[in-house]
Order: C-alpha cells, then sequence, then structure tokens
C-alpha cells in the first residue's frame, strides 16, 4: 500500500507510473461556469487520497470526469494508462466495470431492494449468482446493512442509502474506488464502518479517491489531501 | 450460459414493466398477422384451384388450311416469343376427325356423309399455368387471332377473365394487408420498446454508469421485439386455423368449397409468415433503440 503524507504537495507526482493521470484539466460548463481549471494530478496504484474543498469547489465534477461520466473541456485524463478520451465504446464499458462509483446522489433505484441495487452491478459483469450472493453479504455486515437485505431501498433513510451506493460500488472489488462524500449522511458509527471498509478495499490494493469536505475524516488520516478552491488545487 | 440468464432475467424486467401496452401489441401483430394471413391463405388456395383449372385450359386456334411441318415450327416458335407457353398442338383435319369420331364412338356413322375433310385444321395452345398468363389471355388471345392463316381463336373466356379479376385482386387485397402487417408490427413494437425505454431510463442510465456492454442493454430489448413477432404471429395463424377448420365443418357437403381442395398452409409457410414478422419486430425495436439508446 502506498502512503503519502498530508504535507505532500498537491499534485506531485508519484514515482511509479500513475494509476490516475490528469494533465492540465479544464471543465467549463456552458455558458461560462468554470468548475475546473487547469488540474494536475496523478495518483498512484494503490494510492489512497482525499479529495477536499468547500461545497461548489468542483470535487464532483473531476470524480465525474475521471468515471468518464463527462468529458473535460480541456486537457489529457488517464486511467489505467488509458486515454479516456480515446477509448472506444467497448473498452469504457469494460473500464466502467471495474471503477466503482459511490455518487454523491446515491443513484440507485428506490423500488429495488438493497440487494438488486448491488447486484445490479455485479450481473453487469457477469458474476455467477453465488459470487453475489456471498459478496453481498458480506458488505452488508460490514456496512451493518443485514436486516435491510430485502428492503426497498426507496424506504431507507439517506444514511442507509448511502451505505447501499457504497457497497454498489465496492461489489465487484474495483481496481478504482470514487466516493462522492461518503459520510454525508452518517453518524460516527457509520461513518467509522464506511471508512473502515475503504481501508480493507485499499490494503487490498484498491486505488481510492474520496472526495469530501467532512474534516473529520481525513484530519488526522496518513493520506495525501488535495484541496479544491474555486475548481483550482491549492 | 450465465450471459443467457442475465439476459432473460433483464427481458423479464422489462416485460412487467409495460406488460399492459405489451399485450396490446400483441393484440395488434396478432390481428395484422391474421388478416393478412386469410387473405394470403385464400389467394395461395385460388392459385391452387387455378392450376387445376387450368388443365382444361387451352386455346384453339383455326387455321384456314392445313400447313406443313416447317410452318408449325415456325409458328409454335412465334406463339413461344410472345408468352410463356407449356405446349403446342397442331392438329391437322384427319386428326381433328379421327378425335370427333373417336368420342361420338356408336354414333360415329353420322360422320359418314360429310367425309374426314369437314373439321378445319387447327393449334391448341397451352397456356403455362401462372397467374400472369392467366390475367393475359384475352391479349393472348387477340395476339392468336393474327397469325397468319388463323380464322378463330376460342377458349373459355368467361372463367378465365373472372378468375384472373378476382386472383388480381385478392393480389391487392394481400399487398395492402402485406403493408398494413409490416406497418404495424414496425410502429407498435417500436412504440412498445420505446415505452419500455422510458419506463426503465433511470435504470438503464444506471446500468450504462455501472458498466453494462452494449450487448447487456440491447439484446433484451431486440428479444422483446422478437417475442412480440413470435407470439404475435403465433396468436394470428392459430386463430386462422380455428377459422379455417370451423368454416370447413360448417360448409361441408356438396357446395362451392367442394368445387376444390381448400387446404391449410404448409410448414414452410408459417414459418416464412412467423420468419418475416419477426424481422419486422426486431427492426421495430431496433429503431427505436437507435434513436433512444445514446446513454
Ligand atoms: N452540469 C452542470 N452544469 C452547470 N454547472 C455545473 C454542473 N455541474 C456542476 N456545475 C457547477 O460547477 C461547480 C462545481 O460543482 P461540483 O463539482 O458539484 O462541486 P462540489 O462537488 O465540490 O460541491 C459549481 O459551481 C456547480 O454549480
Ligand atoms: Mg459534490
Amino acid at each position: 500500500m502506498k502512503k503519502t503524507t498530508e504535507n505532500t504537495p498537491p499534485g506531485e507526482i508519484p514515482v511509479d507510473k500513475p494509476f490516475v493521470d490528469l494533465v492540465k484539466v479544464s471543465k467549463i460548463f456552458k455558458p461560462s461556469i468554470t468548475a475546473l481549471q487547469d488540474i494536475s494530478i496523478s495518483i498512484a496504484r494503490g494510492e489512497l487520497v482525499f479529495l477536499t474543498g468547500m461545497s461548489g469547489a468542483g470535487k464532483t465534477t473531476l470524480l465525474k470526469l475521471i468515471c468518464c461520466l463527462d468529458r473535460p473541456t480541456k486537457g489529457v485524463i488517464e486511467v489505467e494508462g488509458k486515454d479516456l478520451s480515446r477509448l472506444k465504446p467497448k473498452q469504457l464499458q469494460l473500464l466502467r466495470q471495474n471503477i466503482g462509483v459511490a455518487y454523491q446522489n446515491f443513484r440507485i433505484l428506490p423500488d429495488l431492494t438493497v440487494f438488486q441495487n448491488i447486484s445490479m452491478a455485479m450481473e453487469v459483469a457477469y458474476r455467477s449468482p453465488t459470487v453475489i450472493r456471498r459478496r453481498i453479504d458480506d458488505l452488508l455486515n460490514m456496512l451493518l446493512l443485514t436486516d435491510k437485505r430485502d428492503t426497498e431501498t426507496g424506504k431507507l433513510s439517506r444514511g442507509e442509502q448511502q451505505r447501499v451506493a457504497i457497497a454498489r460500488a465496492a461489489a465487484n472489488s474495483p481496481s478504482l474506488l470514487l466516493a462522492d462524500e461518503p459520510t454525508g449522511n452518517l453518524d460516527t458509527e457509520t461513518t467509522w464502518q464506511v471508512m473502515n471498509l475503504f481501508k480493507q478495499l485499499n490494503d487490498a490494493g484498491t486505488t481510492i479517491i474520496i472526495a469530501s469536505h467532512d474534516e473529520t475524516i481525513y484530519k488526522n488520516a496518513p493520506f495525501r489531501t488535495l484541496k479544491l478552491v474555486q475548481g483550482k488545487l491549492v | 450460459m450465465r450471459y443467457l440468464a442475465y439476459i432473460l432475467a433483464q427481458t423479464g424486467r422489462n416485460l412487467k414493466q409495460t406488460w399492459s401496452t405489451q399485450c396490446m401489441t400483441l393484440l395488434t401483430v396478432s390481428l395484422s398477422v391474421l388478416i393478412f394471413a386469410f387473405f394470403f391463405l385464400i389467394y395461395t388456395n385460388m392459385l391452387a384451384a387455378g392450376e387445376k383449372l387450368g388443365d382444361e385450359l387451352r386455346l384453339i386456334v383455326y387455321l384456314e388450311d392445313e400447313i406443313v411441318p416447317q410452318m408449325q415450327d415456325q409458328l409454335e416458335r412465334k406463339i413461344r416469343g410472345f408468352s410463356d407457353v407449356e405446349k403446342v398442338v397442331y392438329v391437322s383435319r384427319k386428326k381433328a376427325f379421327d378425335r370427333l369420331s373417336k368420342q361420338l364412338d356408336k354414333d360415329k356413322d353420322v360422320l359418314d356423309d360429310l367425309g374426314p375433310d369437314f373439321l378445319p385444321p387447327s393449334i391448341e395452345v397451352y397456356p403455362a399455368k401462372n397467374l400472369h398468363t392467366l390475367t393475359q389471355i384475352k391479349h393472348f388471345a387477340d395476339f392468336l387471332a393474327t397469325l397468319p392463316q388463323a380464322t378463330k381463336v376460342q377458349y373459355g373466356h368467361s372463367w378465365v377473365e373472372r378468375f384472373a379479376y378476382f386472383t388480381k385482386l385478392l393480389q391487392i387485397i394481400m399487398f395492402l394487408s402485406g403493408g398494413l402487417l409490416i406497418l404495424t408490427t414496425t410502429f407498435m413494437v417500436s412504440y412498445t420498446i420505446r415505452l419500455t425505454i422510458f419506463a426503465r431510463r433511470e435504470e438503464l442510465q444506471i446500468l450504462r454508469m455501472l458498466g453494462a456492454t452494449d450487448a447487456y442493454i440491447k439484446v433484451p430489448l431486440l428479444l422483446e421485439g422478437v417475442m412480440q413477432g413470435f407470439l404475435g404471429t403465433g396468436f394470428g395463424l392459430l386463430s386462422l386455423y380455428f377459422l379455417f377448420t370451423w368454416i370447413r365443418e360448417r360448409f361441408t357437403g356438396p357446395g362451392f368449397l367442394n368445387l376444390f381442395e381448400f387446404s391449410f398452409f404448409p410448414l414452410q409457410i408459417l414459418v416464412l409468415i412467423t420468419g418475416v414478422s419477426i424481422i419486422f419486430c426486431a427492426g421495430g425495436s431496433l429503431t427505436s433503440m437507435r434513436k433512444l439508446l445514446r446513454l
């Protein structure tokens, strides 16, 4: 596992070939909202990085660019050494199966159960039903959701829904996990559980980027922190 | 295998979400298949009947005088050049006389006074038995009348013309109902698939985000169209079959329908109709996907 200290200057290039590499990335929303400006970041394989900054700083936008949900106005983004703008649809689809994303607004289906929501991600990757069942039970156990397994997610609290989104992101044991404000709706206990899950995944080799404005989760953590202010790295 | 199971599960989810429209579409497809197949069935039976009646169909061109074999060949070539012909038979005066006396059998002495030369020589033309020659028969007869030596052309005017007219009409109805079939299958299916896509928009978007491949998203929708085509055509043809047997039982006995054998489609035709309508239904779902699935 690669750990860098909080004091590492933002955007410093780690020694080995970066796993996620952004070069002078800008994103301008029409008509003229500059959400990101000249962002260059390199994240090594196996690293866990916090992306911090006030609400509106551009964290979500940056994550969306990395998982290819949106395209940068300028600049190059490489994931696993592949230029995202040059991927063929099929390659992009396979890459997405390998990137787990817990969205800020969850993007889970309210009329499907917890199990079904998480299972979707694994079915897409054609995992076997046995593997799916075992993996989901493990995740639910870790995130204290076991008793909600067959409840429709629309009936859950925000905090529970958030954990479902996180479980789905982690389901395929992706090589890259992006979490957008993963603890925004959680109490101390569940925050601790979620961070624990992230550390476990990170120990197993998953590269993780956590966007958060919640100081308590990154303040004393031994991980690199990148700070965004109005779309710029500081 | 697993791939197939997930694809089928997806298809099932689609069907569940828009089942009432699915039923409507199924009904429409069935109905239009029924209408088309109904006319098509009558048409094929007409053609079969025409083939049988056509055995007796010939045009007789009476000639002024006997012609030499060389001339016969030339005439035959001319006739064949104009229309598709099964055979051309030259009947000399003597042959005509022999035929008649054979027909008269015991009464043939009535011919004794007339002598073997009283019947004119003729050419008997047996047109090929297809719809084209049948509908063109009058035209053909007019042409034969212009041949050198021809004095008169004789054939079963009325029934041939009526038959040809009726078949032609059926052909038009068939084309129209065929067009209707194509329209309904394509549009209705395309419409249902569109509804499915709208109903599952959120889910499809999430699937995309999760990295679902094109196949994972599109094959179930295509399968939905194929199923509409298959089941719809199946129901349509099945109800036609019941209608067919009902009519046959009802009107059995000496009557109009016994004039010629009325038979149902052979298996190949059933498969063909089903196949074609499946293709159009699949086409319908493809159009919807192309329009709406740029996620
Ligand atoms: N789709 C969009 N269209 C227009 N502006 C957007 C869009 N998405 C984000 N923005 C703007 O970009 C800026 C950064 O937003 P965001 O990345 O969501 O910030 P954060 O996640 O750090 O709170 C904000 O000013 C926001 O209004
Ligand atoms: Mg955000």
